[in-house]
Formats: structure tokens, sequence, C-alpha cells
């Protein structure tokens, strides 16, 4: 790293290194080598079974890592004796479909986290639930059940629960993609302010458009390795791979 | 125990296990003696247990509640008279013989007929009784006047009874064939119902069965049979024999003998009341005082089960191959095993190998909540692994620790699903809680069995039993289905 031009960029949140995952004797990710900035937003993008959720997953560890290293906001958490629930603290993850908790108030699901970590008191945690949810405009269904809610409030409920934490990191894995397409377009607006904001974020996705307006970066994966990353500019104007050009041609 | 005069319920299995427990209680004679009563000639001021049957009309049965018969009244004469003082337990037949073996009762009183093979494990007394067979028909049927007018018939004899054993003495003879109960009251049922001509049985519980009107009437005399003795185990207390038969010739020598004999022999009639009705209002207080034990008894063992459920399950879904195999053995052997091979394992062998007496609710509530327990456990892990693992994983990525997330995510999921599963575990449960009547515990179904064991009336006595059992169950259901809304919402 001592050569190269990284001086310029702010300090790395996240760096990947040779990171192998297998299932069984199924490998999905062949080495990976990813490092991503302070509030750089990260689009990750190729083909199902690529092995882009699972890169997603690796980074907090919701899936064993196989081989390499993956060192987020100064954690190692390929290092067995880091605390991996101290990592996901500061980690936040939104997930394809909300995995709101049915049995829990929309805002008892936000509170959760800093209840039971005793980061907040009960009131504390309320008050903050309540900010949160003014924050993705969804103050006004505080007290209801999640099964009430539509598929995009859902989603912004779940935005606002992994925020609850305060994380410097937000993890997306295919956040739009279970919802139907009238209802996109407000938890993407959600997703745009929070990059606004400044929040680190990497986010696994299918609407191109999206990856195209926010990302700083665009990866394109394919066959569990990163086939091609540049600005999206350059990735969807001036693809130089031959399966990136085809994968594009196909869902542009 | 060859010759297991009479037996309880779930009989066929009850006896191969009671024949298997005897056979390693032999085995484990020495173990046993740790328990015995230091042998002493002098019985006076001292206590004993003694078990004896449930019912066995006239020798033991029930009237208004309380415990009475030819065998209470001449154990409690004799104690009198002896200067020591007893405590009843009524077990059933095998149970007492059982719990005599384990030490769990000094002696056993029960009608119960001196043969060598009882020779070889007990000590008896003198005989108190000389029994007989003799057969009788039901009281409408005017065709059978003797044995020759049973050919091609088939009659009815209780198992492994001396009754049998002298009608497939004469079977062939007389050309009927024999078909053998286990109760007299179910007897006296098939022979009123037509589907035998005949009962042969104890006389002394022929005459009181008809002295009862159920229905029968007997036709010959009795052969002479078996002595019925008092038993103590081999080689122990020595001296409560020595006092029983010192006590029995006193009664006999100064007549009290021959009156508690005619108190329930020459007139049978006058010694209980005969008005169903009226006995049935009578044994309310013992149904309800049954229920209650039914109702406890499940009551503790299914707070048990679900503690033992709730860890066996968790253990279950474990990533440590140990602790998973610790789990899934216990549901193996508690579900793979039957209810009543436990109950008696753990009220007679429990004793016999550790040497410390086992109170039968322990048992009861040992034998219910390890059985529930391997069922809930498995109602604990089918319904966890239904969670969404989504649940599982967004708690965790919020930081929270395995622990806290299936506490306050997965479990109250899971809890919601399985409400309905156990509420079914605990009516299996309650209604399961019957068999315990065969180490005499007593619980509802066992006093009803009480009851018409010594008024003939089965099917009246059952009905109102299985009423209780189905209002208790639909209270009981009605109430959990009301919690399970009132907390599953």
């Amino acid at each position: 790293m001592s050569a190269s031009p990284v001086e310029t960029k702010k300090p790395a949140k996240i760096t990947v290194k040779g990171l192998r995952k297998s299932f069984g004797t199924n490998e999905v990710l062949k080495g990976i080598d990813v490092e991503i900035s302070e509030g750089e937003v990260v689009c990750v993008i190729g083909p199902s079974g690529s092995g882009k959720s699972t890169l997603l997953r690796c980074l907090n560890k919701l899936e064993e890592i196989s081989a390499g290293h993956v060192v987020v906001d100064g954690f190692d958490v390929t290092d067995p004796k880091v605390d991996i629930n101290e990592v996901r603290r500061h980690v936040g993850m939104v997930f394809q479909h909300f995995n709101l908790f049915p049995h829990m108030s929309v805002a008892e699901n936000i509170m959760l986290a800093p209840v039971e970590l005793k980061k907040a008191t009960k009131a504390e945690a309320r008050e903050q639930a309540l900010t949160l949810l003014e924050r993705v405009g969804l103050k006004e269904k505080a007290d209801a059940r999640p099964a009430s809610l539509s598929g995009g409030q859902k989603q912004r409920v779940a935005i606002a629960r992994a925020l609850a934490m305060n994380p410097g990191i937000m993890l997306f894995d295919e956040a739009t993609s279970a919802l139907d397409p009238e209802m996109v377009g407000e938890v993407l607006q959600v997703i745009r302010d929070l990059a606004a904001s400044g929040m680190t974020m990497v986010l696994v996705t299918h609407e191109m458009g999206f990856a195209k307006e926010i990302g700083d970066r665009v990866i394109f994966m394919d066959g569990g390795v990163v086939c091609e990353s540049g600005p999206p500019a350059e990735l969807f104007g001036n693809p130089q791979q031959e399966r990136t050009q085809e994968f594009l041609s196909k869902v542009l | 125990m060859t010759e297991s005069r009479k037996t309880r319920a779930p009989r066929a299995l009850l006896r191969a296990v009671i024949a298997g427990l005897a056979g390693v209680f032999v085995l484990l004679g020495g173990a046993g003696a740790a328990m015995a009563q230091p042998s002493d000639s002098n019985v006076e001021g001292k206590n004993f247990v003694i078990g004896t049957d449930t019912t066995f009309a006239p020798f033991e049965f029930r009237a208004n509640g309380e415990l009475v018969g030819i065998d209470m009244d001449l154990l409690q004469a004799i104690a009198k008279d002896q200067g020591f003082s007893v405590d009843i337990k009524s077990l059933g037949f095998s149970a007492a013989l059982a719990a005599l073996s384990s030490n769990q009762v000094d002696g056993v009183i029960a009608g119960m007929s001196i043969t060598d093979d009882r020779k070889a494990i007990y000590d008896f007394s003198e005989p108190y009784f000389e029994s007989g067979v003799q057969m009788a028909i039901a009281k409408t049927d005017d065709s059978i006047k003797g044995y020759e007018d049973l050919a091609g018939k088939t009659v009815v004899a209780k198992t492994g009874s001396e009754g049998e054993t002298y009608a497939k003495s004469i079977a062939a003879k007389y050309g009927f064939t024999v078909k053998s109960l286990d109760q007299s009251a179910t007897m006296a049922e098939s022979v009123k119902s037509g589907s035998a001509v005949a009962v042969f049985d104890d006389y002394p519980v022929l005459a009181y069965g008809v002295s009862q009107n159920n229905g029968l009437t007997t036709v010959t005399e009795k052969v002479p049979g078996g002595s019925y003795g008092f038993a103590v185990n081999k080689g122990q207390n020595p001296a409560l024999l020595a006092a029983f038969n010192d006590g029995l010739a006193k009664l006999k020598a100064n007549g009290e003998y021959d009156k508690i004999l005619d108190k329930y022999l020459a007139d049978p009639a006058s010694a209980v009341p005969s008005n169903f009705w009226e006995r049935l209002g009578n044994s309310i207080p013992a149904l309800m005082n049954g229920l209650g034990h039914t109702i406890l008894v499940t009551a503790i063992s299914f707070a048990v089960a679900m503690v033992l459920g709730l860890l066996a399950g968790f253990m279950k879904l474990s990533n440590n191959i140990v602790v998973r195999g610790i789990s899934t053995t216990f549901v193996n052997i508690f579900r793979g095993t039957p209810l009543l091979l436990w109950a008696f394992l753990f009220y007679f062998g429990v004793p016999q190998l550790t040497g410390l007496p086992m109170s039968i609710w322990v048992a009861g509530v040992l034998t219910l909540s390890l059985n529930s327990g391997a069922y809930v456990a498995e109602i604990v892990r089918g319904a966890i692994q239904s969670v969404d693992p989504g649940q599982l994983e967004a708690s965790r990525s919020l930081g929270l620790g395995y622990g806290k997330s299936m506490q306050k995510v997965v479990v109250p999921q899971a809890f919601k699903m399985m409400t309905p599963s156990l509420i079914n575990q605990l009516i299996i449960m309650l209604k399961d809680s019957s068999l315990l009547l065969a180490i005499g515990f007593t619980e509802l179904l066992y006093q009803g069995q009480q009851i018409y064991a010594a008024n003939f009336r089965i099917t009246e006595t059952l009905l109102i039993v299985g009423v209780i059992y189905f209002v208790a169950i639909m209270a009981l259901t009605k109430l959990a289905n009301y919690v399970d809304r009132r907390f599953n919402k």
C-alpha cells in the first residue's frame, strides 16, 4: 500500500484482502481485494450468483470467512479475538426482505439495540427512534406494527433501525429488490439523503440508474471475483472488460 | 409372581414390567437390606407401613371414602391387640408387592394366596382366610345348573387366578372354553352382556358382588382352594410376622375373627349401602380429590417439562455435537419408551438402587415431565427453526449477541408458534397422568376404579369419570386459548 497513491484519498474505512468464501465445496468468493475510504459510496453490481451479496455479508461476518482479511472501521473481523458484536454496532445493515421484528412496534424495532446494549434508557431510545423515523418520514407510524406497513415503509423503518446505533458504515443488500416499483423511489430517496450526509456505504443493487447516480465507485463482480471497478461514468460509459460489456448490454 | 391374583388397567405391560422388576429386585436383594427395619422382637409402639390392593372387595375396598374390608378390619384388630400402629398404603396388588420387594412398605395384606412361588420371595403369616373357587352365572339365566351345562360355552376367569386354574382344569372334561379377564367388575359385565355364560372366581369375591346386585348368582359349591396370608419381605420384619400370628390366634380364640368375617360374608349387603346413586354421592369427594391430584400433578409436571423442553430444545440447535447429542439422546430415550415403564422404574427401581424412599409425587412428576419434556423439546426446536433466519441475522447485525437475539427476537416469535402445540401437549399430559394409577397414585381414574370395583357399576362410573375429564379438559383448553390470545396477539 505504501507505494500506491492512497495518500491523496481519505483513510480506508473498509479493507478487504484476498477474501475467499466457500459453501462446502462451492467457492463463491475467489479472492477479493477492495478498499473503501471514509464517506465513499460504493455500488456492487453483477449477475446473480456472482458473490456480491456474500461479499457484503462477509463485511460484518454474517458469513464465516474462509480465507483472507477483512478490516472494518479498524477492526480485523477475521481475527477470532475480535468482539464481532462490537464491530457490528459500527456497521448498519439493510436486508432485501426488511427483516423487521413482527412482534414489536416500529419504535420498539428501532429501540431494541440501544436499549439492550445499554447505550440509552428507554426514554432516550424512544426519543432517538422518533428522530430517526422523522428522518425517513414515518414518525406517525412509531406505534404501528410492521405488518400494517407497505413494503416501502417497512424498508424505511429497517433503515432507521440500522441507524439506531449510529454506525459509521451502512450496508444495503438489494434493499429495493423486493419492493413494488412505485415504492422504490421513496426508499432510494432515503438512501440518497444518507449518502449526502457523508455516510460510508456499500450497496448491492440491481438499480443501474441509481448506482450511476449515487455511486462514487461501481464494482462489477462476476464468478466470485471483482471483474472491473471504477467511477460510474467510466464503468457504465466505457467498460473495459468483455464480461462487463456483456452484462451491461443485458441490463441497460 | 407367577400367580398375580389381580392387576390394574394396562395389565399386560404392567405384569411384564413388574415381573421384570421383581427379578431385578431379587438379584439386587442385598442392596435393599440397608433399608429394612432392624429386627426387634418387640413391636409395641412401633408404626408399620402396610401395602394393600386398591380394591378387592370384600377384603379391601372403599366405603364412603374409607378403606374397609376383611383385611383392613383384621389388620387393625391385630394391631390394636399387639400394640402397634399401621399406615395403610392402597397401592394395587402388583404395585404393593413391588413396593414390598423394594422395602417401600413393611408388609402386604391384600387377599393374597400363599403359593410356593411367592414363598420363595416373601415370608407369610399363618393363613388368615381359607378361600375357594366358585362359579356364578347371570341371575336371569336358568339354563345353567352345573358344570355339565357349560358344554360348548365360554366362561371367564381372572387372569392368573386360582379360578382360572380350576376352570382350565375342568374345561376339557365339560367341553367349555376359558377366557381370561382381569377385574371382577369386568367379568361380571361380560357374563351379564352374554359374551360369557359363567364366571369362576374366589367365593368371597363372588358373594360380595352378588350382594351388591351385580346381576350374578352362584350356582355351585365352593371348591376348597388357597389360603390367604400376610406377607413380609423374606427374612425381614420377623417380629411383625410373629405379632400378626399371635394377634390372629387371639382374635380366633375370642370370636372377633368370626365377627369380622360375618360382617362382610354372612350378610354382605349390610356392609355397604347398595343404592348406586347414594353411593355415587358418597364417592364424589373421592372423585374430586382424584381430580385435584390429577390437576396438581399435571400442573407441576408441565412446568418442569417446559423447563426441560426449552433446555433440550435449545441444546438440539447447538453447534456443539456433544451438547446436541445429549439432547437428542434425552429426547430419543423418553420418546422411545413407554411412560408406564418410567413410572415403575422411578417408583420401585430408584429406591432399590439408591436405598432411599421415593415419594409417589416425585415419581409421578419425574415420569410425566421427562416424557413430556422430550416432546416439548421437539416442539421448541421445530418452532425456533421455523422462525425466519433473517430475524436472527437482523438482530445479530445490530450487534446483539446470540443469547440476547434468541431471547428478544427469536423465542418470542417461536413461542407464539408453539403455543397451540404446547396446549395440546398439556392436554395429553393431563390424560396420561391417569397411567400413574398403576403405581397407586390416587388420581381421578384411580378413584373411579375404586368405586366401580366396589359397586360393579363400571359403565356408569366410567361415564362419570369421563365427563369429569372432559369438563376439566374443556375448561383447560378454553383457559389456555384465552391466555394464548391475550399474550400472543
